[in-house]
């Protein structure tokens, strides 16, 4: 129980700590780019996962894709 | 299953600028026919991601050709719609788990109808698994407002023996200017299996085709027709804009598998573990001079929990690095580690940048399972009433480093155009307990290797 | 399983909270925060368009909805120039050449300002790409839009009229 506290309390601080990590809204212009996706090659990923799923005792983990571009 | 969404935030919007002015647009109605007009400007709206792969393991193993294709609408409130469908089909052989021995042996299909006999010295592989796979994914993601955005998922994929059906959600919300988004989500899935012939009864013996009441034996190690599992998951991750060049990702997730865990092909080899014994070192048999094998038998509950740490970054010269960390622990004793590291060096060929070349390398291990063991020594068996309730010598659970090389060339020769091709190589070597007596000569732990070739195409 | 009711508590609270949130269109008289604009480009000054309604749009070409907002742009230009609708869309990438490059393929029949170390965004407080302000005949700003989407083409040519309307008086 402490442990799950401890632990919601650590991903707590870590986002309120990134809350002026970042740039100005017209600087992302490297970010926006789709090779800086964060899942830029969504069905590669997606076969590799099949594989590795396959062949080893561990799956998944990498979830969703982020917004690098900011726009909107 | 996974909470991968895999549909890109923005489309390649190719079509938007080459919208024609009203005007134009009336009098060319007259000339390409309405519909026409209609069509091409739907499916201008579309972006198309295929790719295929073929893989191969050495050693006669497993191979797999498995297409993929993607498409995705993006609509004008920025919703996106994206429908994946895959399809693949394995050949081949892999271990059922058995040792290999100084003399032949016979092993009883699952189904059991027919045998395989594999020759001295031989590792046990068995092909029952062979099968063709249909997969469908749809996902839906939509903005509820500028700092919100939501995203909801239906999977659905079918093997002869195997259906798998799940669903997922999950809620994003932006921050600091964009520069920050917290993204929670969950899914869950269910998996149906019905092998030929039913699933065994844990542990039990498998049955020799040679014995004369072989129909009734075999009969009494199987369970049920048909057995289930369910799996739920969940997930937070921060996305964090570092820098004008780095983007970095952190997920802590859980996931939640119940049911039947167990893999219906698989089983154990009895060595004979006594010293002072004749048989020590062999496999041990029963009074009618079988070899005796057992059915594997896991846990019928897995939690694990994930960490995963992403980062991206852009050289000066424009050239991205991806790397990527994962941790995963379960209940099941296994921890692994995953690194994953890839250059992308782009060049020119034709237009400026039109091309790169994408070194990759990925370096895995994992920890066994606290129920694996290559084989079980008799003294265990204890001659049927074994000392403990689950065993598998699957060697996906056991202590395991694996290492993949590869290199992708991709040109993209229009805009929002790239053909690609990856070539890659996997190789995995396993360890455990040694083998005793005359059992040490065998190979336990040959390991697996494996080339990967992927051609894509998105336009 | 505890686990999966604790997140899926969580999951429903956080949904039911992302329903209170500010709109992307700000609406109200405001004073501009300066007369004069600094850009990389030169000085804009607001008050050279006395009379006319301004609509100030802040882009770049690697912004996807910029893109998509430049035929509507047009449309506008071409609709209400005579109506005393002046569009200045003020271009904040940071390399000057892939702006250029933009334009050859994207005809913006409006005047184009280059930014490129986005001094004017700064001052106007620019919180997403793209960001545009309209700012009435008397030289108040009256709205602030937040964002493009073709879905909200009708509503942003409503607020122009609707400005366009009102005498200087």
């Amino acid at each position: 129980m402490h442990q799950k506290i401890l632990q919601i309390m650590l991903i707590v601080s870590f986002i309120s700590a990134c809350s002026n990590v970042g740039v100005k809204p017209w600087e992302k212009n490297i970010l926006a780019r789709d090779d800086m996706q964060l899942i830029h090659a969504p069905l590669e990923a997606g076969l590799d996962d099949h594989i590795y799923f396959s062949k080893e005792a561990s799956s998944g983990g990498r979830g969703f894709s982020g917004g690098g571009c900011g726009c909107n | 299953m996974q909470l991968n969404t895999e549909v890109r935030d923005k489309t390649k919007d190719k079509s938007r600028f080459q919208k024609i002015s009203p005007a134009l647009a009336i009098a060319s109605i007259g000339i390409l026919g309405a519909n026409e007009t209609l069509a091409k400007d739907e499916l201008d709206r579309w972006d198309f991601d295929t790719a295929v792969l073929l893989y191969a393991e050495a050693d006669d193993r497993v191979s797999a050709v498995e297409p993929v294709f993607s498409a995705t609408r993006a609509f004008d409130n920025g919703e996106t719609l994206n429908i994946k469908l895959a399809y693949d089909t394995l050949t081949g052989a892999s271990p059922n788990g058995a040792t290999p021995s100084k003399q032949k042996q016979i092993f009883t299909r699952p189904s059991g109808k027919g045998k395989s006999t594999i020759a001295s010295g031989e590792s046990p592989l068995d092909d029952t698994f062979k099968d063709s796979r249909v997969a469908l994914a749809l996902n839906w993601t939509a903005p509820i407002n500028r700092e919100w955005e939501y995203s909801t998922g239906l999977y659905g994929s079918k093997e002869f023996d195997y259906l798998s059906l799940g669903g997922n959600a999950s809620i994003k919300h932006y921050f600091n200017q964009k520069n920050s988004a917290i993204n929670f989500g969950i899914s869950f899935s269910s998996d149906q299996v019905e092998p030929k012939g039913g699933t065994p009864i844990a542990l039990a013996e498998m049955a020799h085709k040679s014995d004369d009441d072989f129909k009734d034996t075999h009969k009494k190690t199987r369970e049920d027709d048909s057995n289930s599992k369910t799996i739920q998951e969940g997930m937070i991750g921060l996305t964090q804009v570092i820098n004008r060049q780095t983007i970095m990702q952190f997920n802590a997730g859980f996931s939640y598998t119940s049911g039947y865990l167990t893999d219906p092909f698989k089983l154990l080899s009895v060595i004979g573990s006594d010293k002072s014994d004749s048989d020590y070192g062999a496999n041990f048999q029963d009074t009618n001079s079988n070899n005796i094998y057992l059915y594997e038998a896991r846990p019928d509950s897995k939690l694990r929990h994930s960490f995963y740490w992403q980062t991206k970054y852009s050289v000066s010269n424009g050239d991205m690095i991806d790397s990527s960390y994962r941790f995963m622990i379960d209940d099941w004793g296994i921890n692994s580690h995953t690194l994953d590291f890839r250059y992308r060096w782009y060049f020119t060929l034709n237009k400026e940048r039109d091309s790169y070349l994408e070194p990759h390398l990925r370096y895995y291990s994992q920890s066994a399972a606290d129920f694996y063991q290559r084989y079980i020594d008799s003294d265990d068996y204890q001659l049927g009433d074994p000392n403990f309730s689950f065993a598998s010598a699957d060697e996906r659970l056991s202590d395991m480093n694996a290492v993949t090389l590869g290199l992708k060339y991709g040109w993209r020769y229009q805009e929002g155009k790239e053909v690609n091709i990856k070539l890659e190589y996997y190789s995995q070597s396993h360890s455990g307990k040694k083998g005793i007596g005359s059992l040490s000569n065998q190979e336990l732990y040959p390991g697996t290797k494996a080339v990967m070739l992927a051609i894509g195409y998105s336009f | 399983m505890t686990h999966t009711l604790l997140f899926s508590i969580a999951f429903i609270l956080i949904t039911v909270s992302a329903q209170t949130v500010s709109a992307d269109t700000a609406t109200g008289k405001q004073n501009l925060p300066t007369s004069t604009l600094m850009t990389t480009g030169g000085p804009f000054s607001f008050s050279d368009y006395r009379g006319k309604v301004i609509l100030i749009d802040f882009w770049a070409s690697w912004c996807a909805p910029c893109r998509e907002s430049f035929p509507w742009m047009n449309l506008m230009h071409q609709r209400y120039l005579d109506r005393g609708l002046t569009i200045i869309a003020i271009n904040l990438d940071s390399e000057a050449p892939e702006a250029t490059a933009f334009l050859k393929r994207n005809r913006a029949d409006f005047s184009v300002i280059y930014d490129n170390e986005g001094l004017s965004a700064e001052t106007m407080n620019v919180e997403a790409m793209p960001t545009s302000f309209l700012i009435d005949r008397k030289g108040i700003l009256r709205h602030t839009l937040t964002g493009f989407t073709t879905s909200k083409e009708s509503k942003h040519e409503a607020l122009i009229k609707q400005l366009l309307n009102e005498t200087i008086r």
